[in-house]
């Protein structure tokens, strides 16, 4: 992407795209306009090529190949990677017929021989795996390495009434096997959110969760009702724990608070809503059970826990507003943790959150009690993350010889106390 | 953009530059272009866990390789610099929007603070057999700045040292003036507080006379820009700062700007996060 005065878009050319949102726009419309010819052409072209029209050098179709494979480069020692053309040309080129997946580098996944379904509230997932809110944009940036439809959903950043410029710099800091982060809920504000991807939603092909925010009862029911009829929105989740905005975590913290605000949700929309719980909360559980109470259809567990790093150089802390939210491998014990309080004491489906970096930690969620898991700052380190996850996911049905993934949902819970006297007699 | 598993073919020290790493990664050698970067994983678990940006210091489309200047900060920056031949990164890029040389552009004057020198080093390979490149560098010590022997032959240097162990003693901004009649264009990438001295010398001529030869190039100059950064792919917003059009993603909008659209106060990027 060359750089550009601008607001002069005077010789605004084939090559300059400004985000990959507006390369998936304009890559959309070209398809809606082009015929079959051109979308064969389309088929084995990078996200690149269908946006800027010329070949970059990895046009390869992974419909064929397995993940190993379609990440050559990635998994593969360089040696072995073929030059760019003459991997081209050993791409088995698809029917014309078929949706032109190969858009993305990654388009497909050998998990369709697998059960993966889950289901939260009315809405079933075709499989658990869906990104964590804030870490995968408003759903479209990651299409450069693979297809979002891939994921059981697609969860937005967080989303406010009005516009929000977020917090001062710095916003984010490493820890130890961590993150934390204090971006402040920047986003364009509901409307925005609508104008700008209401269009990319429709065609996304996984349901899309908007993570809710606000201040206030009325914020959240406004920005609710502002997206509820958007094509390809299938669920809330409420934002009631926020670290980083003054009040945010206002809601997630009160057992009556949490429940107020999901029931007014509940009242403006029929879609499912999920309250996302905070480990800041003095009592998880209470807020948890408030909120089942209130109607919520599904749980997010959890939230980030607030944190602080100090730059000793400078002798002050390195986040703009002091304090942020942890997340990451750090936080994963403490979620799990949570998960499984939580899921002994209420009865709706839980999405497990907190540090979820591969197949084996969302597995722990999962046994813990969550039917779905939500990965986040590790994709920051791996981007492919969800996606080796899934993979690993099915090849856990497989290899564990399983009906379904949802066998594996709270088998680590301890034994529900049974209301009858246990009676039997055991010889030793 | 794309994940490419790259192979380490040469590590170098440049004295307090740090470390500059050559690594073959064919698929983002052929992409890249100057201004652009790689975000880097420092290692293959999750602890450092963020990835680092480094702007391209050589990008041998050709050769499938780039180059690297790697400093040995925190523990992340610590691990990719002690890369050895034959090791390998795991690299995502090229990211972000990259410089552009106007056709017209006789006179090409680039701007290397520290480790600004990185991208300003692409553009004088490419530019330098297109038209007369001049190259600006400044470091605080002779040890500070690029090695004079991996330069390319057809640009002209002029370098400055703040103790004056080499070269003109200050800063890059001091002796600015002296080469902007000759410039048809600048470029410039260095820290933030060098940016920022840049910035102000571009208010001053904005301010000035409209004859003044050499005006232009530097109302129009373009700037690569740093900022603490997250994912790099555009989701997170942690590493924006603010312009004229309001908050930006150095990763996405940026790291190349134009110098009259970032906006500074004192020295330092401006506050974001106000409502403006």
């Amino acid at each position: 992407m060359p750089w550009r005065r601008p607001r002069k878009r005077v010789e605004r050319g084939g090559l300059v795209r400004s985000s990959p949102e507006e390369r998936i726009e304009e890559a959309a419309e070209d398809d809606e306009a082009s015929d079959a010819v051109e979308l064969a052409a389309l088929e084995g072209a990078s996200l690149d090529e269908v946006a800027l029209g010329e070949p970059t050098g990895t046009a390869e179709s992974s419909l064929a190949l397995p993940l190993a494979q379609a990440l050559k480069g990635v998994d593969l020692p360089s040696e072995t990677t073929a030059t760019p053309k003459a991997r081209r040309a050993r791409a088995p080129r698809p029917e014309i017929a078929a949706r032109p997946t190969s858009r993305y580098p990654i388009g497909s996944l050998a998990i369709d021989d697998v059960d993966l379904r889950v289901r939260i509230g009315s809405l079933e997932l075709r499989n658990p795996v869906m990104p964590a809110s804030g870490c995968f944009g408003w759903g479209l940036d990651y299409a450069e390495l693979f297809d979002p439809a891939l994921l059981g959903a697609i969860v937005t950043k967080g989303t406010t009434p009005k516009k929000r410029p977020g917090n001062p710099q710095y916003r984010i800091a490493e820890t130890p096997s961590g993150i934390l982060n204090s971006i402040g809920l920047e986003n364009p504000g509901a409307e925005g959110v609508a104008r700008s991807y209401a269009k990319q939603w429709r065609d996304i092909g996984a349901p899309v969760i908007v993570n809710v925010a606000g201040y206030s009862i009325e914020d959240y029911v406004f920005v609710v009702r502002t997206l509820a009829d958007v094509p390809g929105v299938a669920a809330f989740e409420l934002n009631i724990s926020c670290p980083n905005v003054d009040g945010g975590m206002l809601f997630g913290t009160d057992p009556l608070l949490a429940a107020q605000v999901t029931e007014a949700v509940k009242a403006e929309t029929d879609l499912p809503v999920i309250v996302k719980l905070t480990p800041n909360a003095p009592d998880v559980v209470a807020v948890a059970m408030a909120i089942e109470s209130a109607g919520a259809d599904a749980l997010t567990c959890i939230n980030t826990m607030l944190g602080m790093r100090i730059d000793v150089r400078r002798r002050r802390p390195i986040l703009g507003t002091r304090s942020g939210g942890l997340s990451g491998p750090a936080v994963r014990p403490i979620a799990v943790h949570l998960t499984y309080q939580v899921a002994q004491r209420v009865s709706i489906p839980i999405i497990g959150a907190g540090g979820v970096t591969s197949t084996e930690d969302a597995l722990e969620f999962l046994m813990a009690g969550a039917s779905a898991v939500q990965i986040g700052t590790a994709t920051f380190a791996d981007p492919l993350a969800p996606v080796r996850c899934l993979e690993g996911l099915a090849a856990h049905v497989r290899d564990a010889r399983l009906a379904s993934i949802r066998e594996v949902i709270g088998v680590a819970l301890p034994p529900k106390p049974s209301s009858e006297p246990d009676t039997e007699y055991r010889a030793e | 953009m794309v994940l490419e598993t790259g192979r380490v073919v040469q590590a170098s020290d440049i004295g307090e530059l740090g470390t500059l790493l050559a690594i073959r990664a064919p698929d983002i050698a052929s992409r890249a272009r100057p201004g652009q970067f790689a975000h880097v994983r420092p290692g293959t678990g999750w602890d450092p866990l963020l990835r680092r940006p480094y702007s391209f210091c050589r990008i041998d489309r050709d050769g499938g390789e780039i180059e690297l200047i790697v400093k040995a900060l925190g523990s992340g920056g610590e691990w990719i610099a002690t890369r050895r031949p034959g090791d390998a990164l795991d690299l995502l890029g090229p990211l972000g929007t990259s410089f552009v040389v106007q056709r017209d552009t006789r006179n090409l004057l680039l701007v290397a603070g520290g480790t600004g020198i990185a991208p300003m080093r692409v553009l004088a390979e490419q530019e330098g057999d297109r038209r007369s490149v001049t190259l600006l560098m400044g470091g605080r010590t002779i040890r500070h700045l690029w090695p004079s022997d991996r330069l390319p032959a057809a640009v002209e240097y002029v370098t400055t040292t703040e103790d004056g162990s080499f070269g003109t003693r200050g800063r890059v901004t001091d002796v600015l003036a002296e080469l902007m009649p000759w410039a048809d264009q600048i470029i410039a990438c260095g820290p933030w507080p060098m940016l920022a001295a840049l910035s102000r010398l571009r208010e001053d001529l904005r301010r000035g006379p409209a004859t003044r030869v050499g005006r232009n190039a530097l109302l129009d100059a373009q700037i690569a820009v740093e900022q603490h950064m997250g994912c790099a792919m555009g989701v997170c917003r942690a590493c924006v700062i603010v312009t004229e059009r309001g908050n930006e993603r150095v990763c996405r909008e940026g790291p190349v700007f134009g110098l009259g659209d970032v906006r500074f106060e004192r020295g330092e990027p401006a506050t974001v996060g106000l409502d403006r």
